[in-house]
């Protein structure tokens, strides 16, 4: 009934797992290395690993601390919430089996918080760049409202099995933080600021920076339905603006580390023809 | 809320204008830098062909009208801008080849250290044998005491023989041409997903092969013109160049140019040489 | 004169659909949430969304059907008039998310393909692979974004909700929320205050919940007088992954699509399941309930699958119960197209490919179908008033409850593909409503604004003594895995009396013991210790009801089972006398509906809930034996039946319909 490979590896099976995590009390802090050890048990994946870190609160040569923070939710890799750099690759806390992480090194799982983001607090991060990359690229279908207007338009298979990949996308930013063209924007709230103003100067300094693969591929989406169609324009305009598609440099990395699988880098290449078209015709329709 | 799509009138020159810029480099990466560079190194490869083959490329390119003109508007200039965005470009991005070390994530690195060194040999390259500009004086108190300007249209072989003599020239000029060969091939492979040629993961792993081989095509004409420049007379490519040299201007389909031939009509001769 | 404003707590499908609504009324909204909406729990869901279509109407099904199966299902625990009302707009509601964009499956000829789910005989069930829950979310997210960027609505996105505010005469004006990253608190003043914050899993430990769903918003209401109904019934789902940090959903989807839930009918047979001939194999859900097979309601799948691993001895695992959930034989091709998501799921998580190898499932807890009691207004066709007021209102005038954390639409079991329904119908049904409470009432903005600072001097005494307790030696997160553990030994799929009473003693001294957490982190930055603290100190009043409410049901009723209490079995095998052994049973059965088919509604009196009935209101469709053709209970249906045309003989207008539904 077990696999014979199970009863194998049971015998390899360690008793403890040592961890080492990348903590930072807040914004603007140094950042600094802390290890700690749980027990081991089959299956584990890094979720478990630091729920039992938050519950015994000691690092592994005993000193209490306070509890390494960090976001999840659904733990089943749908919910986007739980992304950190594990043992140096950027991916889902909840997908990650202790197990195979041994395999990379049996001494010790290393977490980090992602590089892309500023950090909040230990392995949380502010991904508020993200959404708004979602508002950037116009992100919706505009129906008239909400009223029943019967079914929405036809859609064919081959249509709707080429966009289910895409609205899969989870905004958990792992193709950001992988990224080599897409770098960290950390603005932090002046003391005199209000709310308002600081969000206006962050969301104008967001918007002048790489807008990145996941927002490509969702205006590649809604660009792609019958009646998102309508705003293909103003979505064109802002992939073709500062930080648009333009600023991506074809390193692949998004699709590599993608936990969806989506084809990000087919939505970039489509949205570097959509833009072609665009800025061709945008010439001669003047 | 301001809509995202208008520029915010803070946004710099190169904010406002960052699509057009990437494309144009994009663009002159291909036409005309990337054609150029093709059209130089299989001209250059003739000279497997021998002597009087490559000569004869030399003197049809030098019948050109205007060569200057054309040489700037659709070399240096282009070349000058796809080197400047270049690096702009290059210096917006941070590689973390450390961290992934896939395929695509390295050619994306490699384009970038490809292009600085590109960019480097170029720059030496045209300085070392075309001395950046044809004024007299630069050439004659700065350029040529340097040895460098060494080329010679009109004794295209031995002139080229003589500025490859040793091993460092020619090593130089191998690095540098492997490298703009990978970042054309590269370049090409990369500006069909810019511009929305091959869209999907296979239509770019096809490309990505038609590439590759273009750019062991283009990479072996560039050697293969250096090891026959290394394996070449230079004695007796003089000889040629001159006959040849001679029997156009006895023809006018040249007119005689000094500047552009080896200093006393042929190119020093090796001491052992000159003995007998 | 201040302007309206509407404070939606929960960004998931309920709490969306309620927002945008709301929005496209032209209300302004701040819609707060403990995590981005777009990662709430509804991403969850998996399989589907329910509602008739032009193709199953071809095949006799309507809305009166999808009410039957939804209030069959539910074991006739519901109030009708809302069921009716939501199961009469599934249509509509589907066709506006086909609108919005979600990627529903298609036909080959565009339209949207259908699948069939548990407890119905119809292929009603729309779906996007097996992730339509987030797809679902995903389109109310976007035009929430598309209303934000509008300047409407105000998102608070890592914000936890302390309770509400009410003013002097009970009236709801309002909330207090801390931000999770500053931890600030502050007062959130609003005309009507809309609770969408999904079920309380957490309190049993695992869970197919995510780790936000601890019920502790709901408390927080129930705490300042919002009543709760019908919290014992907490569903268990059939099929989901054991995990040592979550139970992993395995959607009814599965089965809908042709899975097969099977045993070796051997004990402890350890050949590999491939080569399990087919006759040695047990069917056990296909052989003794032939008419629905698999998908069977999911209380009686999850207690056939339990009494199989339990009393028959028949797991599969010896050292971790579970059943096989067979997909091997489909094609998988189309296995990938309509399944993936959730075989990737299995696939990440356990290593085997579904695909190749029977999946080991097992049940666990999985959706409340129970929660804050909430009112509504019927119309002269037993539906629902539309713009009442008083519908999805809790009893706290002004607090509105949707989606999952209402008690409303399913009942003692909820059908699979419901639960999207009814949280999108909820959210957008109630906006109208809302809108015509505000109307009548002084806006909250205009309130004195002593009222909004003292509830908020609260919640800061409350968080500071949290802070400061440091010589406290409990700690949460083990506090948090007992309680886990009495509750789903006492109070999931069996359940006994004196288990209950012992747990409840139990969970009221562990109560005691969470008020004296003594916390790791002191910081106010950031801190999710004690924002965790809180919510599992607010489990503790939700924990008692459901133990408090399944102690004093003395029956068996859809997902509250009771061996003690149940119906009994049919013994006799001569005909005469086993049609008067289903006289007896029908007669027991109508007996014990004048007993218990009642909502238990729960009111807090500072210390532990008090319990009351309230009948239910069944103007439509009067309560049956609910047997799902179970081989051997023909008999009780045929006397049923029979009882049933008599009464409705003896009374002609009493609901047209009432006897279509025997099935």
């Amino acid at each position: 009934m077990i696999a014979p490979g199970n009863e194998a590896s049971a015998k390899r099976r360690p008793t403890k797992v040592n961890v080492r995590i990348l903590r930072q009390d807040g914004p603007g802090l140094p950042a600094y290395w802390e290890r700690h050890q749980v027990d081991y048990e089959p299956d584990m994946n890094v979720i478990s690993v630091l729920q039992k870190v938050a519950a015994q609160a000691k690092t592994s040569d005993g000193l209490k601390v306070a509890p390494v923070a960090w976001d999840c939710g659904c733990l089943e890799e749908v919910c986007g919430s739980c992304t950190m750099v594990i043992n140096g690759r950027v991916r889902q806390s909840c997908s990650a089996l202790v197990d195979r992480l041994l395999e990379d090194d049996a001494n010790e799982i290393e977490l980090r918080p992602m590089t892309k983001f500023p950090v909040i607090r230990d392995l949380c991060i502010d991904r508020s760049r993200l959404f708004r990359s979602l508002e950037r690229v116009k992100a919706w279908v505009p129906v008239d409202g909400y009223y029943d207007m019967g079914p929405g338009p036809r859609i064919s298979r081959e249509e709707q099995e080429q966009n289910y990949p895409l609205s899969q996308c989870m905004s958990c930013g792992c193709c950001l933080d992988a990224c080599p063209q897409f770098t960290k924007i950390e603005i932090q709230r002046q003391p005199a600021e209000t709310e308002a103003d600081y969000t206006t100067r962050k969301n104008a300094s967001f918007d002048d920076g790489f807008i990145g693969a996941h927002a490509i591929s969702q205006a590649m989406l809604f660009n792609a339905h019958p009646v998102g169609k309508i705003m293909a324009r103003e979505r064109l305009d802002a992939l073709t603006s500062a930080g648009g598609v333009q600023d991506c440099g074809n390193a692949q990395n998004c699709v590599a580390v993608c936990p969806k699988e989506i084809p990000l880098t087919t939505s970039i290449a489509r949205a570097g023809r959509a833009a072609t078209v665009y800025a061709i015709k945008k010439i001669f329709d003047r | 809320m301001s809509s995202p799509a208008d520029p915010a009138p803070s946004q710099t020159f190169l904010q406002k204008n960052d699509f057009l810029i990437r494309r144009l480099h994009s663009l002159s990466g291909l036409i005309p830098v990337g054609a150029y560079m093709c059209v130089h190194l299989i001209t250059n490869a003739s000279l497997v062909g021998g002597v009087s083959v490559f000569q004869n490329n030399v003197f049809s390119i030098h019948s050109l009208p205007l060569l200057p003109v054309i040489e700037w508007s659709f070399i240096f200039l282009p070349l000058i801008f796809h080197a400047v965005a270049g690096i702009w470009i290059a210096r917006s991005g941070k590689s973390n080849l450390q961290q992934y070390r896939w395929v695509g994530n390295r050619r994306y690195t490699w384009q970038r250290i490809t292009g600085y060194i590109a960019f480097l040999f170029i720059f030496t390259h045209v300085f070392h044998l075309h001395g950046w500009f044809h004024n007299e004086w630069w050439l004659k108190t700065i350029a040529e005491p340097m040895g460098m300007a060494k080329f010679r249209p009109y004794n295209a072989v031995s002139s080229l023989a003589s500025a490859m003599t040793g091993i460092a020239w020619p090593i130089f000029y191998a690095i540098g041409v492997l490298a703009c060969t990978f970042h054309l091939a590269n370049g090409i492979w990369t500006a069909g997903i810019t511009w929305g040629v091959w869209l999907t993961p296979k239509s770019q792993r096809r490309a990505s092969i038609a590439c590759a081989l273009f750019g062991l095509f283009i990479g072996s004409a560039g050697l293969s013109s250096l090891v026959a420049v290394k394996t070449t007379d230079a004695m007796e490519a003089a000889k040629i160049e001159n006959a040849m040299y001679d029997a156009r201007i006895h023809a006018h389909t040249i007119t005689p140019d000094d500047h552009k031939r080896s200093d006393g009509h042929a190119v020093e001769k090796p001491k052992s040489e000159l003995v007998k | 004169m201040g302007s309206n404003r509407v404070l939606v707590v929960g960004g998931g499908l309920a709490g969306l659909a309620a927002t945008m609504k709301l929005a496209e009324l032209g209300v302004a909204v701040d819609l707060l949430s403990l995590t981005p909406v777009k990662r709430s729990h509804s991403v969850c869901a998996q399989g589907g969304i329910n509602s008739v279509s032009d193709m199953t109407r071809q095949e006799g099904d309507d809305e009166w059907k999808h009410f039957d199966d939804t209030i069959y299902g539910g074991d006739f625990l519901q109030n009708q008039p809302p069921v009716k009302e939501m199961t009469y707009w599934a249509p509509k509601v589907i066709d506006l998310m086909d609108r919005l964009g979600v990627t529903f499956n298609r036909t080959p000829e565009g339209f949207i393909d259908r699948r069939r789910f548990g407890g119905t005989l119809y292929k009603r069930t729309a779906f996007a692979g097996a992730t339509t829950g987030q797809q679902l979310l995903y389109a109310l997210d976007e035009q929430v974004r598309r209303r934000e960027s509008e300047g409407l609505v105000k998102k608070y996105e890592f914000w936890d909700f302390l309770g509400p505010i009410l003013d002097d005469n009970g009236r709801c004006v309002g909330a207090t929320a801390q931000d999770m990253v500053t931890m600030q608190i502050r007062d959130f003043p609003a005309d009507a205050v809309v609770v969408a914050t999904g079920g309380n899993g957490l309190i049993y430990g695992r869970s197919t919940m995510s780790v936000f769903c601890t019920g502790s918003a709901a408390s927080r209401c129930f705490q300042v007088g919002a009543r709760m109904g019908n919290p014992e019934f907490i569903q268990v789902h059939p099929t989901a992954i054991p995990g040592a940090d979550k139970l992993r959903l395995m959607s009814e989807s599965a089965r809908g699509e042709g899975g097969r839930v099977w045993v070796p009918r051997k004990a402890n047979d350890s050949r590999y399941p491939k080569v399990i001939p087919e006759n040695e194999r047990y069917y056990f859900l296909e052989e003794r309930f032939p008419k629905y097979g698999n998908l069977v309601p999911r209380d009686i799948a999850t207690r056939e699958i339990f009494n199989i691993c339990v009393n028959e001895g028949l797991s599969v695992d010896p050292l971790r119960m579970s059943v096989y959930l067979d997909l091997t034989h489909i094609p998988r091709a189309e296995l990938d197209r309509k399944l993936g998501g959730i075989l990737e799921i299995y696939e990440k998580f356990q290593g085997v490919d579904p695909r190749e190898e029977p999946m080991k499932i097992f049940p666990a807890v999985h959706y409340s179908m129970g929660g804050l009691w909430v009112n509504y207004e019927a119309n002269a066709d037993g539906g629902l008033l539309p713009g009442s007021p008083k519908n999805q209102a809790t009893s706290v005038p002004g607090l509105y409850a949707i989606g999952e954390c209402d008690y409303q639409y399913h009942g003692a079991n909820r059908l699979g593909a419901n639960s999207l329904l009814s949280c999108i119908f909820s959210g957008l049904f109630t906006g109208p409503g809302i809108v015509n409470w505000i109307k009548g009432n002084r806006v909250a903005s205009d309130l004195p604004k002593s009222l909004y600072e003292k509830a908020v001097a609260v919640q800061e005494a409350r968080h500071k003594k949290l802070l400061s307790n440091t010589a406290g030696d409990e700690n949460p997160y083990l506090i948090h895995q007992e309680l886990g553990d009495i509750m789903t030994r006492a109070a999931t799929v069996v359940r006994d009396n004196k288990q209950l009473s012992e747990s409840y003693a139990k969970i009221c001294q562990l109560s005691d013991r969470a008020s004296k957490c003594g916390l790791s982190d002191t910081g106010s930055w950031t801190n999710q210790n004690v924002i965790f603290t809180k919510a599992v100190q607010d489990m503790f009043p939700v924990a008692k009801c459901i133990l408090k409410g399944a102690l004093q049901r003395d029956e068996s009723r859809g997902a509250h089972f009771k061996p003690a209490f149940s119906m009994p079995n049919l013994t006799a095998t001569e005909p005469v006398a086993k049609r008067a052994e289903a006289e007896g049973w029908c007669d027991a059965f109508e007996a014990n509906n004048k007993k218990f088919l009642k909502s238990t509604v729960c009111t807090w009196n500072g210390n532990e809930p008090d319990i009351s009935y309230e009948d239910i209101d069944t103007r439509l469709l009067p309560p049956r034996p609910r047997l799902y053709g179970l081989v051997g209970a023909e008999v009780i249906e045929q006397v049923w039946k029979e009882r049933s045309a008599v009464i409705a003989a003896k009374n002609p207008q009493s609901g047209k319909k009432q006897l279509t539904g025997t099935t």
